[in-house]
């Protein structure tokens, strides 16, 4: 297998120049034989060690049974053809060390913090690799977690909240594979079983599909070797399919009779997927008109002049394949539709113009607010995970600034009329609107 | 944050991982704490002051959280709003909180700016405008609040009347946020004195945590805050908290499909222990906490969620950092096939099994080696150090207390712990909240899902 080693300093160096405020982040780069992505950064200041690994094993790739996805993460390493769920924990908490799991649409993921005492190491970091490569999946864990699971998901039939953003990802969606909540619903989840957990597994869980994410206090010899025992018992596997592009969907307004005193409001449309180029002129639209909280349009119209909200906010979720733009609140049921007309006068304001003051104002929060984006260990491995599943550059981090101070009004407007429509948005409202 | 007694336990374990923390106060008694984190040129700035829901009387429950949002609403050279619109502009954040003992305030800014927000924070110190317009319009946003937390929230509505179930006459029976009717019924004048009244350098912390000199900070705080005069602060009368002589029960019926149970028994604190007895017994109460619920192999979880499987979730809570007396908490979700009562038998037995038998050494050791890990995780963020810091200071005790804490909690023996498990968990000074499905939620069972019936 070919191996390779990226060094990224000497990019970083030369972007530095106009940013003298960065502490640079050394990203370093390989694949392992098994052909796994790793990222991985340096930081000795605590001795504590960060690693999240990363499959493209979200639940868009449910196919009909949603929640397959989910449900596969969750049990993932909770039981090993050597141990049990017990002892596996009992390992882990003995020494203080972390073990998380996550899942979303895009992909499922498992992390560990631990210490980096080589004595500690030498114990949590073979038994990670366990989890990952020896998981078995037992019987009775698994109708444990069915039953917990149902009890979730009944109680999401009675959050407000949670009703809203079911309907607005179906009605943003459609039969595209995005428009299910991770979870998957009552029914759904009743065609679960470990049969359909272990072909999950066997499929998406394989060094081709990971990504490797590492933050800590080791040397990079020592990574790569943690790297190659991470995945050496994986079998190659191949990387899946890539997911459809959904189609734009027609203007739409629905509203959900709730009993609450508010009624949660969003008003959404579809965005773009990571990578795309006018992501950078959307983002920094977006941190103006509602995604950097008391310095944003809509928290000014919405909460600043009116009083109507607690909260109030709008942003791009740039995934694999287009994601969402969202506007959303929640404002006792009497408001909801001054609310609403707020929002999208607000929206139509901001897509005729904007002035010029305020856009630099907002790109001085953006690039002056740089390195606390980049300052712990866990904000950093966010970021080389983000990097490593979704292919963006290796100089990312610098990059982006970069891309901040270059981007003129005129580009944000541009990419703001190009990508939103106001005459499409679906309307979705959980409550007693009036 | 689970409890402060985690993230101090174990810090004897790191001693030469330990930042260097420098206390200094001002003529003015103004306390200022820096700690040095040299990781990024990032600099948190926080101001803590001595009030909360803790000081207040009833029917104007929540007067400190409200005055919390007034304090972002202009002062003597800054407009309504403007405070947060430079923070933004210098690329820091910007914000505050409020809790039963203090309300703080904080903004994240590159170090180079450490000057700037501190000569607004301290101009808000003794100088804010309050005029009717903003306040009755941020007072609605505070009902807002209210709703989005609370009142469309069972959980939240539950704790809420829980809590004032298991305190009586002390404040501590207040939610932090303020009853519904308190909070319409506020004048701008109540935020006003409230200001007056507690708002002072004596009553104040400064905590910086960041890329900067001790020494430097020292003298930024002179200038900013030592200009300003002490007041006299009248603390609030005692309003000690009557004994507990009995059971005592509440229901809520709510939206919610499975029922939750709360059960809170009264326990001291640091603040509170009156002699070192009692102060033995709240680093038992902290260790014994961590053996039901530090992490996933501690009793609870191991023995109700996996292996009875009585429980879908479950969860112990206890702070022995609270200024007033405090709760040893339980909450729980019963899995499907069983009750409340269910729930609560369930939790009787690991509460009697801590008073029939000894912890194990391996239990003992493995909260000491969570402590430990904690401890070092919880430096990877500058505003996590800046808060605990604050918290001890706010309630009272000293920063120091890291140190004291690890010495102490070392010598907690198993003996200890069955001590205030027989002391503390008894039926007579036991509080119960359980929520239960409201009858329109339970008629809705069986029919069509939430989902499709209301779509228009």
């Amino acid at each position: 297998m070919k191996k390779y080693i990226l060094q990224t300093c000497v990019v970083i160096a030369s972007l530095l120049m106009t940013l003298p405020a960065l502490a640079g982040i050394d990203i370093q780069t390989w694949q392992t034989s098994k052909g796994a992505k790793v990222l991985f950064v340096e930081s000795k200041q605590l001795p504590m060690l960060d690693i999240e690994v990363t499959f493209d094993a979200g639940s868009a790739r449910d196919g009909d049974i949603w929640g397959l996805a989910s449900m596969t993460s969750l049990m993932l390493g909770m039981t090993t053809s050597k141990y049990s769920e017990d002892q596996i924990n009992e390992a882990f908490d003995a020494v203080g060390a972390n073990i998380g799991r996550s899942a979303g649409r895009d992909n499922a993921s498992i992390s560990l913090r631990t210490l980096t005492r080589e004595k500690i190491m030498n114990k949590t970091l073979p038994l990670f690799a366990e989890l990952i490569s020896d998981t078995t999946f037992d019987k009775a864990v698994f109708e444990r977690e069915m039953k917990r699971l149902k009890i979730g998901l009944k109680q999401r039939e009675l959050s407000p909240r949670s009703i809203g953003s079911d309907q607005k990802w179906t009605n943003l969606y459609g039969d595209h594979p995005y428009a299910h909540n991770s979870s998957g619903t009552l029914e759904t989840v009743e065609q679960i079983d470990l049969e359909k957990i272990k072909a999950f597994y066997q499929k998406y869980y394989v060094a081709s599909n990971a990504t490797i994410a590492m933050v800590g206090s080791i040397d990079q010899a020592r990574a790569k070797k943690i790297a190659e025992s991470l995945t050496q018992n994986l079998p190659v596997g191949t990387k899946p399919e890539p997911i459809a592009k959904p189609k734009l969907q027609q203007a739409r307004e629905i509203t959900v009779e709730f009993d609450s005193t508010q009624t949660q409001y969003s008003l959404s449309q579809l965005g773009i997927e990571r990578g795309h180029p006018d992501y950078v002129a959307l983002y920094v639209g977006n941190h103006l008109f509602g995604g950097s909280g008391f310095g944003s349009r809509l928290m000014e119209e919405v909460r600043e002049k009116r009083g109507l909200v607690y909260s109030v906010y709008s942003y791009f979720a740039p995934m694999k394949q287009t994601g969402i733009f969202t506007i959303g609140l929640s404002t006792k049921n009497a408001s909801a539709l001054e609310a609403d007309k707020v929002v999208k006068d607000t929206l139509s304001a901001f897509l005729k113009d904007f002035s010029q003051q305020d856009f630099e104002a907002i790109k001085q929060n953006l690039l002056g607010g740089w390195p606390m984006r980049i300052d712990s260990n866990s904000k950093i491995i966010g970021y080389l995970s983000m990097i490593g599943f979704y292919g963006m550059p290796l100089d990312y981090l610098e990059w982006f600034p970069e891309q901040v101070e270059r981007t003129t009004k005129e580009d944000v407007l541009k990419a703001w009329q190009k990508h939103l429509d106001p005459e499409k948005m679906l309307r979705v409202m959980v409550g007693k609107p009036a | 944050m689970r409890s402060i007694g985690m993230l101090l336990l174990l810090s004897a374990f790191s001693t030469q991982l330990m930042a260097k923390v420098t206390e200094y106060t001002l003529d003015n008694q103004m306390k200022v704490v820096v700690k040095e984190d040299h990781r990024a040129p990032v600099v948190v700035h926080q101001v803590w002051y001595r009030v909360g829901s803790n000081h207040e009387n009833n029917g104007e429950t929540g007067i400190s959280h409200m005055l919390e949002h007034m304090m972002f609403k202009g002062s003597k050279n800054l407009k309504p709003g403007e405070f947060s619109k430079i923070v933004s502009r210098l690329g820091g954040e910007d914000n505050a909180f409020t809790s039963s003992d203090y309300t703080a305030y904080y903004q994240v800014v590159g170090k180079q700016h450490l000057e700037r927000v501190m000569d607004m924070e301290a101009e808000r110190m003794r100088h804010i405008v309050l005029t009717d317009e903003e306040f009755y319009k941020e007072r609605d946003v505070v009902t807002e609040e209210r709703r989005q937390r609370t009142e469309d929230k069972p959980t939240g509505k539950l704790w809420e009347q829980f809590n004032a179930t298991a305190f009586m006459n002390s404040p501590a029976r207040h939610p932090v946020i303020g009853w519904m009717s308190d909070i319409l019924n506020y004048k701008t004048e109540d935020a006003r004195e409230w200001y007056d009244r507690w708002y002072a350098p004596n009553n104040a912390t400064l905590i910086v945590v960041g890329d900067v000199n001790p020494d430097e900070v020292h003298e930024l705080a002179k200038k900013y805050y030592g200009k300003y005069k002490p007041k006299k602060i009248e603390a609030p009368r005692p309003q000690i908290e009557v004994e507990q002589e009995g059971e005592r029960r509440i229901t809520l019926k709510d939206k919610t499909n499975n029922p939750i149970i709360m059960m809170g028994f009264h326990a001291p604190t640091l603040v509170t222990a009156e002699d070192e007895a009692t102060v033995r017994e709240v680093y038992a109460l902290e260790v014994l906490s961590s053996v039901l619920d530090g992490d996933s192999s501690s009793r609870l979880t191991k023995n109700l969620v996996r292996k009875s499987q009585v429980l879908a979730s479950v969860g112990a809570g206890y702070d022995g950092a609270d200024r007033l007396k405090t709760l040893f908490y339980f909450s729980a979700s019963p899995s499907k096939g069983f009750e409340p009562a269910d729930a609560e038998n369930a939790i009787w037995q690991e509460i009697d099994k801590l008073k029939n038998e000894l912890v194990s050494k391996e239990e003992l050791e493995r909260v000491l080696a969570q402590s430990e890990a904690q401890y070092i995780y919880h430096q990877d963020s500058t505003q996590a150090q800046a808060i605990v810091l604050g918290r001890l200071i706010s309630v009272g005790l000293s920063a120091d207390t890291l140190e004291n804490w690890v010495d102490e909690i070392r010598k907690v023996t198993p003996e200890e712990i069955q001590q205030v498990a027989k002391k503390y968990f008894r039926k007579d000074r036991m509080t119960v909240g359980t929520l239960l499905p409201n009858t329109e939620t339970e008629t809705k069972k069986g029919s069509s899902s939430t989902h499709s019936g209301g779509v228009k």
